[in-house]
Formats: C-alpha cells, structure tokens, sequence
C-alpha cells in the first residue's frame, strides 16, 4: 500500500520522514503544502490531520503525525535499509539526540529562522488575511507561534537565549562526533537523518560558530549526509530558494 | 546494571518500575539529588548526562554506556530485554507509545515539576543552609538545570506560570480520559511504556491539583491509575522510597517550551 506524505520544503520536520522514506527506498505519493501561504490550516488539510500540524503521514486508514515517531514507523513498517542500529544502547543515543533536536537546539535555531525569514517573507501581506490565517490555526501553541513570527514579538533577550543555545547545541554535536563517525554509533541512523535538517542550516545561519574551522567534524558529517543519493532526491523536491542553499554542501 | 535514582517519583520511577515489571536484576544506587554528586562521578560523565532535560536523573548505567531521560531508559530496557514485552509488537501500537511519551514530556511533564517544585521543593529549600545549596549547585553542568534550581531557591513561580501549568495538566487530563474511553490502556489493548510514563507523571496529581484529577471529573483516569498502583512491580518500586513520601519529592526538571 503506497502511502501519503503532506509535506513541506525539504527542511525541518517535513524533510525528516522525506529523508527517511527515500533512503528507506519506499515509494510515497507526495502532496506539497506550503507553509507560508498557511495550506496546512485549509479545511482540505484539517480533514486530514485537524490539528493542521505537518508533515503527516497516511498509510492505509493510518494518520500518523510528529514526524520522529514517524520516522521510527518507517523504519518499522516497512522493508528497506535499517536506519536504526541493532545495539540497543545505540538506540538510545539515537533518541536521546532526536529529542535533544527535537526540543532543544531545534526550537532555538527556528526562533532565529522565522523571527528572520518566515516573518518578513509573510510580513507584507494584507493584514486582514493575515489575521483570518492566524485565527483558523487550530492548536493554540501555533498559534502564539505563528503570531509572534508574523508580527515579530521575539524579545532581544529570547533570541539572545536562542543563539546561546544554538551555540551549545553546535557544541555538543562536535563533540559527539569526534566520538563516533555517525551520531549513535558506528551506523548511520534516524539520528543522523533528523540531525541533517536542522543541521544543514547552521553553518548559515550561523557561520561564526559553525564552519569548517570551529567545527570540522559537523562540517564532514554534513557533506557526507548530503553525498548520499537519498538526501540528494529529498532536496531536489524542494520547490523554493529555501531548499537550495544546501547545494554549498557540494564544494 | 545500575540505576542511579532518587525518590520513586516522576522521572525515577519509571525506570524502576520497568526493571520489576521485566523482573531484571540491578544494583539500586539510591542518590541525594539535591547534593548533585552524581555530576562529578567518572562512571557517569557524558554529554548526555551533563545536558539531561529530566536534570538530576535517574541515570542507567549498562552495557559500559550512562543512559539518561527516563522514558527512552525504559525503551532500552524493553529492547535489551525482550521478554514480558512493554511495548505492542506491531508499528503502529510503538508509534502510539512515541507519541503519547513526546506529549507526557512537552506538555505533561514541565507542569508538573512547576506544581510539585512550588509545593515542595521550595520550602524545603528554604530550610536548608543557602550557602551549602549555592556550594552544591555550582556542580551542574548546564544552564538550564541551573535556572531550574535557582527558580525553586527564589520560589519563582509567577501566578503565569502556575495558570499556564494548570491549564496544561487539564488538557493532559482530558487527554487521558478520552483515550481509556477508547481502550483499556493507553496504547490499546495491553498495559505498555506509554501507561508506566504517564501514570509517574500523573501519580502527584490528585495531590497537587485535586480538582484537576479525580474520581468525578475524570473517572477512568482515577480508575487506571488505581489499576497501575495495583500492580506488585509498582509497589515493588515505591517501596525503594526511603522518605515513605515519594510523591512530595520533586526536582525542577523539564522546561516548558520556550515558544510559549
């Protein structure tokens, strides 16, 4: 049974189960929403997954949403490389890191990210559509979400926070991988996967702490990931400038 | 195997209640977590150990590796030792435990350290020498653990922050009784990892914020986690307590999501 993936660019949550499911070689119908023109709080979409979160996976009669777990139902559902390694710590390395991703370095880079890219870009727009969009977002933490990117209510102080943390995540991360090649062991894993989409914009987004100088292992295991055919076909899915930065992980 | 834990409550009881239900052998190292020792043991060093969200523990050493976060200390074991599983067998029954457990910890989890650090980890800190606390908290590593501690020390809790706590664990709650309206455990048939990690989190409820949690708002919720306490593994795990009151022992733990 072939399933459905809502997605966006290739970045973030959306290219995680993209990634995955290519380098799993399963094939998947794709159906694109765009993030900035608010698809994903349509009543089409809301049908699918009414807490118009994406990216969401239909398989079967399945909704399966939060794009880690969906990448562990991926790697368990379906036949195809193992992008989890056998040895059960090394399992929980990989978690550990999808979570530390997830709910700590993730939140911090995105802060930066819409309060300079998803705010401007949608900025301009008439602001009574921009109102109406913000009112038809379901989840309330969205919803303060959307609405301080779009107005751009980010104090100086919590994006000072954010960079600090996004520094103490790079961190981390180098020093992780001088300890092993790929981040839970010696196999590349969903860990890797979730780590390239965050990780691919932090040399630019923040190249003083991030480059080939400071941070030469994250740098290698970058252009590694990207050297794979899967995550050269997940990329090319992008449809927007956004996605194409990742080409300077080619030189 | 080692466990490194403290009272059996919240994040500590998990793992505790995992190795009785699979009927492991381990050695309990019971700690102090507010004389942060454990950041300073050799056998524990590690990033994942210096950056735990859960802060203090519990922490598992096997297999030569120092496992923090509770609820993927349980995964571990479940997955190291598979007999009398924990989790469905198929992936859409693991998917559900996923997700359940990434709910518990974002939503659930941070509101229930800010009630139960308010309630009780502030006044007995404030019993305690200020100097020797500020001595002893110079051991943690990171930041955010740091402010953590520094907020249960000033009693920091803004009438926001208790609000929006509030708030969070009536959601849970609701949550919660919808889907044992749906099956018997949260996962679907079974008792699995996904009621173990909820119920550590919900057992101080009824306590914390009784109107939020009991037998009339919410029936099945007050029912299940009767059946949980129940099980012999459980009480097993309670009765690693050495203060006869787990449910008071709170560390400040997780974070609420900075985006608001």
């Amino acid at each position: 049974m072939t399933p459905t993936l809502y997605h966006w660019e290739p970045n973030a949550n959306s290219g995680k189960p993209m990634l995955a499911l290519k380098e799993k070689g399963v094939a998947f119908e794709s159906h694109y929403l765009d993030l900035l023109n608010f698809d994903q709080h349509k009543p089409d979409y809301l049908k699918i997954n009414p807490n118009g979160t994406i990216p969401a996976l239909v398989h079967g009669d399945l909704v399966l949403t939060e794009s880690t777990a969906i990448m562990e139902y991926v790697d368990e559902a379906f036949d195809g490389p193992s992008l989890r390694p056998d040895a059960p710590e090394e399992r929980w390395r990989m978690r550990w890191w999808m979570r530390f991703f997830d709910q700590y370095f993730a939140p911090s880079l995105s802060m930066i990210g819409w309060s300079v890219f998803v705010g401007p870009s949608v900025r301009d727009r008439d602001p009574e559509e921009l109102k109406t969009a913000i009112e038809r977002i379901p989840l309330k933490e969205r919803k303060i979400a959307w609405s301080k990117a779009i107005y751009n209510t980010f104090s100086e102080e919590e994006l000072a926070e954010s960079r600090r943390r996004c520094a103490v995540g790079t961190q981390l991360l180098e020093e992780r991988l001088s300890v092993s090649k790929w981040i839970a062991g010696a196999s590349y894993s969903l860990a890797d996967i979730n780590g390239f989409n965050l990780g691919y914009a932090i040399p630019l987004a923040q190249p003083q702490i991030c480059n080939d100088e400071k941070t030469p292992r994250i740098m290698a295991w970058l252009r590694a990931i990207y050297a794979r055919p899967a995550a050269k076909a997940t990329w090319a899915m992008g449809r927007t400038q956004m996605a194409k930065r990742v080409t300077y992980l080619d030189s | 195997m080692e466990l490194y834990h403290g009272e059996p409550n919240i994040f500590s009881l998990k793992p505790l209640i995992a190795l009785h239900e699979k009927g492991l052998d381990f050695t309990s190292r019971y700690v102090d977590f507010l004389a942060f020792e454990q950041y300073e043991l050799p056998q524990l060093a590690s990033p994942e150990v210096a950056h735990n969200p859960e802060g203090e523990g519990p922490i598992l050493v096997d297999r030569g590796t120092a496992m923090t976060e509770s609820f993927f200390i349980t995964l571990y074991l479940d997955e190291a030792f598979p007999d009398t599983p924990l989790r469905p067998a198929d992936a859409e029954g693991r998917w559900r435990v996923l997700t359940w457990a990434r709910f518990v910890n974002e939503v659930l989890g941070p509101a229930v350290c800010t009630l139960g650090c308010r309630k009780y980890l502030a006044p007995a800190l404030k019993a305690r020498d200020r100097e020797d606390i500020e001595h002893a908290m110079a051991r943690i590593p990171s930041q955010e653990s740091r402010a953590g501690w520094r907020a249960a020390l000033e009693g920091a809790y803004s009438d926001d922050l208790i609000a929006d706590s509030r708030r969070k664990i009536g959601i849970a709650v609701k949550k919660f009784e919808d889907a044992l309206g749906r099956s018997d455990w949260l996962a679907g048939g079974a008792y699995s990892l996904a009621d173990i990690d909820a119920f550590a989190l919900l057992r101080p409820v009824p306590d914390l914020a009784p109107d939020l949690l009991n037998a009339k708002n919410a029936p099945r919720v007050a029912a299940w986690l009767g059946r949980i306490a129940a099980r012999p593994a459980v009480e097993a795990a309670l009765a690693h307590s050495r203060t006869g009151k787990p449910e008071q022992a709170f560390t400040p733990g997780l974070e609420h999501s900075r985006w608001g």
